[in-house]
C-alpha cells in the first residue's frame, strides 16, 4: 500500500504540519493494539487516530505500511566530546531518526567522560544545535572519570537530568562501589546500568569462546564471564534493596543463556532489576565470524560442516563487546524477548572511524554502528515468523519506556488523539540495500553493508516535529 | 568445506596434470584456482595432491646442481614478516630465489595501530613498490584476510596468529607421505603433542591430515586442549574424526608419527601450567615415550625447538626424526605454491 508521506514534506526539525495516514496497518504497544487504522496528523498533533473494522479493514495487512510509537533506544554511544571522527551528536541523533527513533540514551564513555554536569551541558548544547527533534537523554558515570576508584558526582548529575549512570564500555569492577552506586542513585529513583563482564576471564578476548573460535584461533571470551558478573550484581542488587527499596538495577546488551536465566530467576523472586538485548546478538552469531552470514535462527553452530560460509572471515565489523555469540545463545536472546525477561531492544550503536575499524580483527575496535539497522534485523525475525511483528515493536517502545519510568521529559502516550506525534512509520515491503553512503551515522561500521532488509523507514516524527523523512524514490 | 576425501575423487586424482616446473607457470594448464592461500581448509583433495606433486618437481630442481629454474624471472616476492622468524623466512626467501624471483624483505614493528603505519596501508605501500606475491607473517589471527582483501596480488599465509600455517601443514603433509611406507598418511595414526591452543601449526594440520585421511591424535595438557574436544565432535559428525586426549600413554600407543609443538615461558604467566619442569616431565617427548610408539615411528617439530623442554635431544637427533627434512621440504613446498600461485595470478 503506497502511503505518500512526501506530502507531509518539511526539512527536520519542522513541525508536521499536515500528514494523513490511510488505511495502514498501526501497532500501539502501549494500548496493547494492532491493526488497520487512519491516522489524521495536523500541526505535530494527532488529531484522530480511527481503527479500522469490517470492509474497511480488509486487505490491510501487516507486511506493507507500518505507523508504530518512535522508538527509544537505551543504549548508544554518540561520541561527542572527544571522538567527534567517530560520531557527533549531530550525525548521531540524525542517524537514530533515519532508524525510526525518537528518543536516545547516550552512554558517558565520552572524552572526557559525562562524569559531571559540565559535560551533561555540552552534549545538550551540541544536541539543540543539531536541530534534530530526536530527544536526547543522557546517563552520568558510575565512577568519576569512569575509572572505577570513586562514585562520580551522582547527586549532582542526578538533579541535572541524568537518565541513570553506567560505567558502561566497562564493568563495575568493584562490588563495593556498585553497592554504593546502587544505593545512591537509588534513592534519587534511578538505575545503575552495568555491562555484566567479568574483566578478569576476558583478558585479550576476541570472540566468543567455543567452536569457532577455537577453529579460527581466536582468544576465547566465555560466556561464563558474563553469567558470573551478572550473578554477582543481582547478588548485590538482592543486599541493597533491603536499604534502599527504589534501587534499580538495569543489565544492558545480555548476550548469553545462563545470564538471562538469572535475570529470568532474580525477576519472578521480584527483584527490581531490568534488561535489555540488542539486535546483533538476537540475528547474528560467531558463525559470522568464519563468513556465515545466515541469521542466527538458521545457524547449526558449524558452518564448515554446513558449506554456509560465503563472506571471508576475521571481519573486523564483527568485533563487539560482549562477542556475538553461539546460536544457542542467540536463541535464548530471542526467547527473553518472547516471554519478557528482556525488557527492551537497544542498539548499542557503537559508530567507530574506518581507522579504528579497518584493521586486524584483533587489533578493531569493539562495537557496531547499528541504530540505522536495529528495525531491519527484527523484521528478519519477524519475517522468518520468529517474534511477533507486536513484541518486536513493544521491545523498541512500551517495553525501554517502562524501563526508563518518568525520566523521559516528554509524554509519549503512543497513537493516542490529542497527543504530540511521535511516531515512525516504516514500509515492511519495501526492502532497502544497507549501503555506506546511505548510513548517516559517521560509523560505517556495519556487518550488513551490502545486504538488503525489509521495512525502510519512510518517516519519523519526534515530539510533532520530522525527524527524518525517507527520500524521493 | 566438506573435504573427506571420496574413492571417486581419489582415483580421478592419478590422471591430475602435474606442472613441467621449468617453463613459465602461465603456460602451464594446471587446476589451480586459488588467488591466495589463505589457509588449507579450502583446499581439496585434488588440490593438495597437485601441491605434493608440484613440491616432487620441486625436490628434483633442489637436487640439482644449480637448483634454480627461471619460473618467476622479474616477478617480486615481498616477504612481511610482523613476526620475529627465521626457518620460516628464510624458506620462503630461498624458495622465491630458487625460482628467480626478486625478493623484497620487510620486518615490520609488530604493534603497527599503535605506533605507526596501518597494515591496510603498509599492503598497499608495498604494491605500489611492485609487489605481485606477497608472503605475510602476523601475530593476530585473520590478518593475511584483511591483506588479500586490499593487495592485487596474491597473498601466501606465512602464519597469522594461532590461527593458521598452510604451508607447514603441507610441508608435514609431504614429509610424512615421503617418509611413511606406503607414501600415504591414510589411516597412519598421527599424534600432535603439546601446546594445541596456541598452534596455528596444529590448526592447519588437522585440516590437512583430517582430509587426507589419518588418524589424528591431539595431545597436551587439558588447559592447552581448550575448545578442541568441541571441534573434534563437530569433525566426527563431518566426516573429519580426530581425537583429543590428555592421556600421553593412550596418545603415543603405536603411533606411526609423533610431532612435538614448542612450548613457550608465557604459558606459565597466564596460569595455563604449574612449570615447564612440570611440562617436561609429564608431555615431553623423551625416548621412553617415544618407545610407546611404533618402532619406526617418525618424530617430526616444526621448530624452533626447546631441547629438554617438549622434545629431548636425543629424540630430536635419533634416527626416527625427519626435522631436517621438514625444512628441506619446506624450501620445496613454497617454491610449488610460488609456482602454483604465478599461474593463476596472470592466467586467470
Amino acid at each position: 500500500m503506497a502511503v505518500d508521506v512526501r506530502a507531509a514534506a518539511g526539512e527536520v526539525g519542522r513541525i508536521l504540519a499536515e500528514l494523513d495516514l490511510s488505511a495502514v496497518w498501526a501497532v500501539d504497544p502501549g494500548a496493547g493494539r494492532e491493526g488497520p487504522a487512519d491516522l489524521v496528523i495536523r500541526d505535530g498533533t494527532i488529531e484522530s487516530v480511527t481503527w479500522l473494522e469490517g470492509a474497511d479493514a480488509d486487505g490491510i495487512e501487516p507486511n506493507g505500511v507500518v505507523v508504530a510509537p518512535g522508538f527509544i533506544d537505551l543504549h548508544v554511544h554518540l561520541r561527542e566530546p572527544g571522538n567527534e571522527d567517530a560520531e557527533t551528536v549531530a550525525s548521531g541523533l540524525a542517524a537514530a531518526a533515519h532508524g525510526g527513533f525518537t528518543t536516545v540514551c547516550t552512554m558517558p564513555n565520552t572524552d572526557p567522560a559525562l562524569d559531571e554536569p559540565g559535560v551533561l551541558a555540552l552534549v545538550r548544547a551540541a544536541a539543540a544545535a543539531s536541530g534534530s527533534p530526536v530527544e536526547l537523554l543522557a546517563y552520568g558515570a558510575v565512577t568519576a572519570g569512569r575509572k572505577g576508584e570513586q562514585l562520580a558526582a551522582l547527586g549532582e548529575l542526578g538533579d541535572a537530568g541524568v537518565v541513570g549512570f553506567s560505567d558502561d564500555g566497562a564493568p563495575v569492577r568493584s562490588a563495593t562501589i556498585l553497592r554504593n552506586a546502587l544505593a545512591y542513585a537509588g534513592s534519587a529513583g534511578l538505575p545503575v546500568v552495568d555491562h555484566a563482564e567479568d574483566a578478569s576471564a576476558t583478558d585479550g578476548a576476541e570472540a566468543n569462546d567455543g567452536f569457532v573460535a577455537t577453529v579460527l584461533g581466536l582468544r576465547g571470551w566465555p560466556a561464563s564471564a558474563e553469567a558470573s558478573a551478572v550473578a554477582r550484581d543481582l547478588a548485590i542488587l538482592a543486599d541493597v534493596v533491603r536499604d534502599v527499596p527504589g534501587a534499580h538495577l538495569h543489565l544492558t546488551h545480555l548476550s548469553t543463556a545462563r545470564a538471562l536465566d538469572l535475570v529470568r530467576g532474580a525477576k519472578a523472586a521480584g527483584l527490581p532489576v531490568t534488561c535489555d538485548v540488542t539486535p546483533h546478538h538476537l540475528a547474528f552469531t560467531d558463525e559470522w565470524l568464519a563468513g556465515a552470514r545466515r541469521w542466527a535462527w538458521d545457524g547449526s553452530g558449524d558452518p564448515w560442516g554446513d558449506n554456509a560460509i560465503e563472506a571471508q572471515p576475521f571481519d573486523p565489523s564483527l568485533r563487539v563487546n560482549p562477542p556475538l555469540r553461539s546460536v544457542e545463545d542467540a536463541g535464548a536472546v530471542l526467547a527473553a524477548l518472547l516471554d519478557g525477561t528482556a525488557d527492551a531492544v537497544a542498539t548499542d550503536h557503537a559508530p567507530h572511524t574506518e581507522v579504528d575499524k579497518a584493521v586486524e580483527f584483533g587489533y578493531a575496535a569493539n562495537g557496531i554502528s547499528g541504530i540505522e539497522t536495529a528495525l531491519g534485523l527484527l523484521l528478519a525475525a519477524v519475517d522468518a515468523g520468529r517474534l511477533p511483528l507486536a513484541r518486536a515493536i513493544a521491545a523498541l517502545t512500551s517495553g525501554p519506556r517502562a524501563v526508563l519510568g518518568s525520566r523521559s521529559r516528554r509524554e509519549r502516550p503512543g497513537l493516542t488523539e490529542g497527543a504530540a506525534a511521535d511516531l515512525v512509520v516504516f514500509d515492511r515491503s519495501d526492502r532497502w540495500t544497507v549501503g555506506a553512503d546511505g548510513l548517516l551515522s559517521r560509523g560505517k561500521n556495519s556487518p550488513v553493508l551490502g545486504r538488503t532488509l525489509s521495512g525502510r523507514v519512510l518517516l519519523t516524527v519526534a515530539g510533532g516535529r520530522i525527524a527524518y523523512e525517507a527520500a524521493e524514490g | 568445506m566438506n573435504l573427506a576425501t571420496t574413492d571417486e575423487t581419489r582415483s580421478s586424482l592419478t590422471d591430475l596434470p602435474v606442472p613441467a616446473v621449468d617453463a613459465d607457470p602461465h603456460e602451464q594448464d594446471v587446476p589451480w584456482r586459488h588467488r591466495h592461500v589463505l589457509d588449507v581448509d579450502v583446499l581439496s583433495a585434488a588440490d593438495l595432491e597437485l601441491v605434493m606433486r608440484t613440491a616432487d618437481a620441486m625436490r628434483e630442481v633442489l637436487g640439482r646442481p644449480i637448483a634454480k629454474v627461471p619460473a618467476l624471472r622479474g616477478s617480486n616476492v615481498t616477504i612481511l614478516f610482523y613476526e620475529a622468524s627465521t626457518r620460516t623466512r628464510v624458506s620462503f626467501e630461498v624458495a622465491a630465489k630458487n625460482l628467480s624471483a626478486d625478493v623484497v624483505n620487510i620486518a615490520a614493528a609488530t604493534s603497527s595501530v599503535a605506533k605507526g603505519e596501518s597494515l591496510v596501508d603498509t599492503i598497499r605501500t608495498v604494491e605500489a613498490l611492485g609487489a605481485r606475491m606477497l608472503v605475510m607473517r602476523h601475530s593476530v589471527s585473520g590478518a593475511p584476510y584483511l591483506a588479500a582483501e586490499v593487495f592485487g596480488g596474491s597473498v601466501l599465509n606465512g602464519g597469522d596468529g594461532w590461527h593458521a600455517h598452510p604451508t607447514q601443514a603441507l610441508l608435514d603433509l609431504y614429509t610424512m607421505r615421503q617418509r611413511l611406507p606406503g607414501g600415504s598418511v591414510e589411516g597412519r595414526k598421527v599424534v600432535i603433542l603439546g601446546d594445541v591452543l596456541h598452534s596455528r601449526v596444529a590448526r592447519s594440520n588437522i585440516w590437512s591430515l583430517t582430509a587426507s585421511g589419518a588418524d589424528l591424535w591431539l595431545c597436551g595438557p587439558s588447559t592447552l586442549l581448550r575448545g578442541f574436544e568441541a571441534w573434534a565432535a563437530r569433525g566426527a559428525a563431518a566426516g573429519r574424526r580426530f581425537h583429543v586426549t590428555s592421556s600421553v600413554d593412550e596418545a603415543l600407543r603405536d603411533a606411526d608419527v609423533v610431532m612435538a609443538l614448542r612450548i613457550q615461558k608465557e604459558r606459565m604467566a597466564s596460569g595455563l601450567l604449574p612449570s615447564l619442569r612440570e611440562y617436561a616431565a609429564r608431555f615431553g617427548l623423551t625416548r621412553e615415550r617415544l618407545a610407546l610408539a611404533r618402532p619406526d615411528a617418525l618424530v617430526m617439530h616444526p621448530g624452533p625447538m626447546n631441547e629438554g623442554v617438549e622434545i629431548a635431544s636425543d629424540v630430536a637427533v635419533s634416527a626416527q626424526s625427519v626435522i631436517t627434512d621438514q625444512v628441506t621440504n619446506g624450501v620445496a613446498i613454497r617454491m610449488a605454491l610460488l609456482y602454483l600461485l604465478a599461474g593463476v595470478r596472470d592466467g586467470g
